[in-house]
């Protein structure tokens, strides 16, 4: 582009992601459009009270930077607005901006906050929606009694979790957002808990879960080849089930059981001291015990 | 009923898996068809420790010790010994090298070296029978305390025995009561961390296992010194067999009112709660444990405040680790004197290590501190398989470093092993071989610990897997000049600018392999060879046509089809097609598969 700065642009979104887009942009001498839809920028930041993972102040960075965004002489908030359509190609665009109306005069406004709160029908702004999740029966069946069970303790989210997990073999998405919404727990919340752990699965999972142990004794005694004997044995990669959901091959670090290593196992059962040609003939009776049952 | 023999029935773990409870089964059959059920009574056991030698079944008093059993061997066994009164010597333990049987444990270097503390009633009670624990001294030294000392006499006591934290850090649990004691705040409350994160150790399962009650004895004896009412058991939910075992334990407590209200009509109220954990390294942790009982994200949190100011729900907390709780009703029993008699000046007592990886006699030891990693390997480990060569051992699991062969008479004590660039950890001692790449086992831990690493820290989070990457790219062949200084470099800022134990301890299996094995990663880098044919983009897999026989098995074991020729003809092995996995050269009875 040279040292030559023509045209303009439209920043869609005024998070801190879009601010500070806008401002480089803006110094680097374009004419920057900044585009929101809620009536004030500043976005999710704004709302939080520290920052990943350095536990700054959110506030610390953000105010500064949207003070500049304000005064810029580059830049244009347009807030309360939508984009609509978006036509042309690189270098040329025509946009249609949707601007809700405000029902104040911005030109006058000085943002004192005197109408806010002299307003006497207070009502939410935006109004969240709650929906509340209708579990099968046969699903809340299983489900109630763990919560009930659980209700009442300090710290009750895991153990909860376990058991569904237990019960479910993993954890079904409408029944995480039951659990949010009896417990009263963000779903976010509840996110962060199940894959900060390895023991939660978040994907359906086969009838006989198969285990290999990439402990440090097992390691060094050949689990690694383990691992790929079973793959080949399964056609499937770890972490993943078989098509016909009868296995899911997984790795744990340690059962405890370095004496015998290398070690898997599958469902309860543990196999120890294992070679890798050892691995056909254990695959071969599990999948010959679901041949006859299905049989 | 007195019976004249007991068959102690190891039903740890390690042994279930090996069928111990079908054993059992069919022993007390078989002495009830042979009309022996009224003399001979059949105890299942804890992990004894032996667990390269499972099924075990040790007959008391005799002390005589039986391995490998298989169910055949049952009814000649019962019939043999328990009835015509023969010990039979084929089922014995053997010394790898040797041809005598070796008839009782005594005897045997795996136990005859080891001095029991911690690990005091292994094989000797029913973990699920309280009587059995009450026999054996079992809570007296409870008794002790709420009838004799204050909560200064304990601390004292515990203070002068010299015990400390033995899951890894080592502080001095008496200073650390005292902090808990002393710090404003109630209720207060006692944890016991029974999360073994580290791959390669499970002495915690094995204590909780064999004798919960200890634990939960040294809990109770804690929460008297501390003045807390309530106790959790924080334990991996891999552990099944433990907790229920536990599980059992704390009812059977509570129904011999030694936990509850006014236990022992003496006014003192504990209670203790199971609390599971979900599979999270970084858990072990302390602060992260107590977020993880609290169920909000187990992220590791500043310190100080410590614990035992600010700990579980804002309240003074002390944690320590099984093994130490465990060792907690002796010290009491048998005066801090005698317990500060064994061991080394800093370090008292014993430690339990699990003794894994390339090794013969796999299992659990507990030896007093300041012994020789010969006399473990060698004299109780019973050295090396297959006559290979001793390379190292990796001791304290992702936080620990690799001791070298030339250190193997270095005294084990935490100040010993942290000098070395290793440390005691949980315990964890896993042997390797020269069969073992160095740069593939610091490869290991760096995924272990950057896949575990919470990411709260920038320098653990991505320190961690830019030293994995590193790593990955010299096994397989592209490392480049420089690497091994980068390593050593980032090493010691992710050291440095961690917050917890994770980050700080993360570097430690890479910069101690780089101080003792430098030419094993410069031969990586600079010669693009794995001497220890571990590395799979750096070696080939050939077959010598001089001693192949075209037995075929190569051919039909092989999951790529890589292996061609006729049958009484040499193979040969095609090398776009190999996935180098290694089966070839395992099946071959001809020894003909050379690896370069």
């Amino acid at each position: 582009m040279g040292n030559k700065k023509v045209g303009s642009v439209l920043v869609v979104g005024a998070g801190i992601a879009g601010i500070q887009s806008s401002l480089d942009l803006a110094n680097s001498g374009f004419k920057v459009y900044l585009l929101e839809q809620t009536p004030a920028i500043g976005g999710t930041m704004a709302q939080l009270d520290k920052t990943f993972p350095t536990n700054d102040c959110a506030m610390c960075i953000l105010s500064p930077k949207l003070v500049d965004c304000g005064r810029h002489p580059n830049i244009e908030i347009i807030t309360n607005a939508e984009l609509g359509k978006v036509v042309g190609k690189a270098g040329n665009f025509k946009v249609e901006v949707k601007k809700k109306p405000r029902y104040v005069d911005e030109d006058k406004c000085t943002g004192c906050a005197a109408c806010t709160q002299n307003c006497p029908v207070s009502i939410a702004l935006y109004p969240v929606e709650k929906i509340y999740i209708k579990l099968k029966d046969e699903d809340l069946k299983i489900v109630k009694p763990i919560l009930e069970k659980y209700r009442d303790q300090k710290g009750n989210l895991l153990p909860i979790l376990q058991q569904i997990n237990k019960e479910f073999r993993y954890l079904p998405e409408d029944i995480l957002r039951y659990v949010s919404d009896e417990l009263d727990i963000h779903l976010a919340d509840i996110y962060n808990i199940v894959t900060f752990y390895n023991a939660f699965n978040l994907e359906p999972r086969g009838k006989h879960i198969i285990t290999a142990c990439i402990g440090t004794a097992c390691h060094v005694q050949g689990a690694p080849g383990l691992i790929a004997a079973l793959e080949v044995e399964l056609g499937i990669k770890v972490g993943q089930t078989t098509k016909d959901m009868n296995f899911t091959l997984e790795t744990a670090r340690c059962f405890g059981c370095c004496g015998l290593a290398p070690v898997i196992t599958v469902d309860e059962d543990v196999h120890g001291k294992l070679k890798r040609a050892d691995i056909p003939g254990i695959v071969r009776h599990y999948k010959l015990m679901e041949e006859k049952q299905d049989a | 009923m007195a019976y004249r023999t007991h068959l102690m029935v190891c039903t740890g773990t390690a042994c279930v898996s090996c069928g111990s409870f079908n054993i059992k089964k069919l022993l007390e059959e078989e002495i009830k068809k042979q009309g022996l059920d009224k003399e001979v009574l059949v105890v299942g056991t804890g992990c004894q420790g032996f667990c390269a030698k499972g099924p075990i079944v040790v007959v008391q008093p005799e002390d005589i010790f039986y391995q490998l059993l298989s169910p055949e061997d049952i009814p000649y066994l019962v019939e043999e010994h328990f009835l015509k009164g023969r010990p039979v010597k084929k089922m014995m333990y053997t010394p790898p090298g040797e041809k005598i049987q070796i008839p009782t444990v005594s005897e045997i270097g795996f136990f005859s070296k080891q001095r029991l503390i911690a690990l005091r009633n292994k094989g000797l009670i029913d973990a699920e029978k309280i009587d059995d624990y009450i026999g054996r001294d079992g809570y007296n030294a409870l008794i002790k305390v709420l009838t004799s000392m204050t909560s200064e006499d304990i601390i004292k006591e515990i203070k002068n025995s010299g015990l400390r934290g033995r899951g890894g850090a080592g502080f001095p649990t008496g200073l650390k009561w005292e902090i808990c004691k002393n710090s404003k705040g109630n209720p207060k409350y006692i944890i016991c961390n029974a999360d073994e994160g580290d791959p390669g150790a499970y002495m915690d399962r094995s204590i909780v296992e064999s004798d919960p009650h200890a634990v939960i004895e040294g809990m109770l004896i804690g929460a008297k010194a501390i003045g807390a009412q309530e106790g959790f058991v924080y334990i991996r939910s891999e552990y099944p067999l433990a907790i229920h075992r536990l599980e059992i334990a704390i009812e059977q407590a509570r129904e011999y009112g030694l936990l509850g209200k006014d236990i022992l009509d003496k006014g003192f109220d504990f209670d203790l709660q199971i609390k599971q954990g979900a599979g999270a390294f970084v858990c072990g942790e302390e602060t992260s444990l107590i977020h993880s009982i609290e169920g909000i994200s187990p992220e590791p949190s500043q310190r100080p405040p410590f614990p035992a100011e600010s700990g579980l729900w804002g309240q003074p907390t002390n944690i320590n680790n099984v093994q130490t709780w465990a060792n907690v009703p002796r010290i009491i029993l048998r005066g801090a004197d005698w317990f500060a008699g064994i061991g080394t000046e800093k370090s008292k007592g014993t430690k339990v290590f699990s003794l894994v990886g390339k090794i013969n006699n796999t299992g659990l030891v507990e030896v007093p501190m300041g012994i020789t990693l010969r006399e473990i390997i060698y004299d109780i480990g019973g050295g090396i398989p297959g006559g290979k060569k001793f390379k190292g051992v990796q001791i304290g699991g992702p936080s620990g470093g690799v001791v070298p062969a030339s250190l193997i008479d270095l005294p084990v004590d935490y100040e010993k092993l942290t000098e070395v660039g290793s440390m005691m950890g949980s315990g964890g001692m896993v042997v390797v071989d020269e069969d073992t790449c160095m740069v593939d086992l610091a490869k290991y831990f760096l995924d272990f610990t950057s896949d575990e690493s919470c990411g709260k820290c920038v320098s653990c989070r991505e320190g961690s897997s830019a030293m994995l990457e590193i790593l990955t790219r010299i096994t397989e062949g592209k490392g480049k000049e420089g690497d091994i200084e980068f390593l050593e470099e980032l090493g010691q800022a992710v050291k440095d600018a961690s917050q917890c134990g994770l980050g700080q301890t993360l570097p430690n299996p890479v910069l101690s392999t780089i101080a003792n094995f430098r030419d094993e990663y410069e031969a990586h880098i600079k010669d693009k060879k794995c001497p220890a044919h571990v590395c799979k983009a750096l070696i080939n897999f050939h077959i010598d046509p001089d001693k192949c026989t075209g037995c075929t098995v190569c051919a039909k074991n092989c999951p790529a089809d890589a292996i061609s020729g006729n049958r009484k003809e040499p193979h040969i092995i095609d090398q776009d097609k190999c996935i180098k996995c290694g089966i070839c050269y395992t099946v071959c009875k001809f020894d003909s598969i050379n690896v370069e």
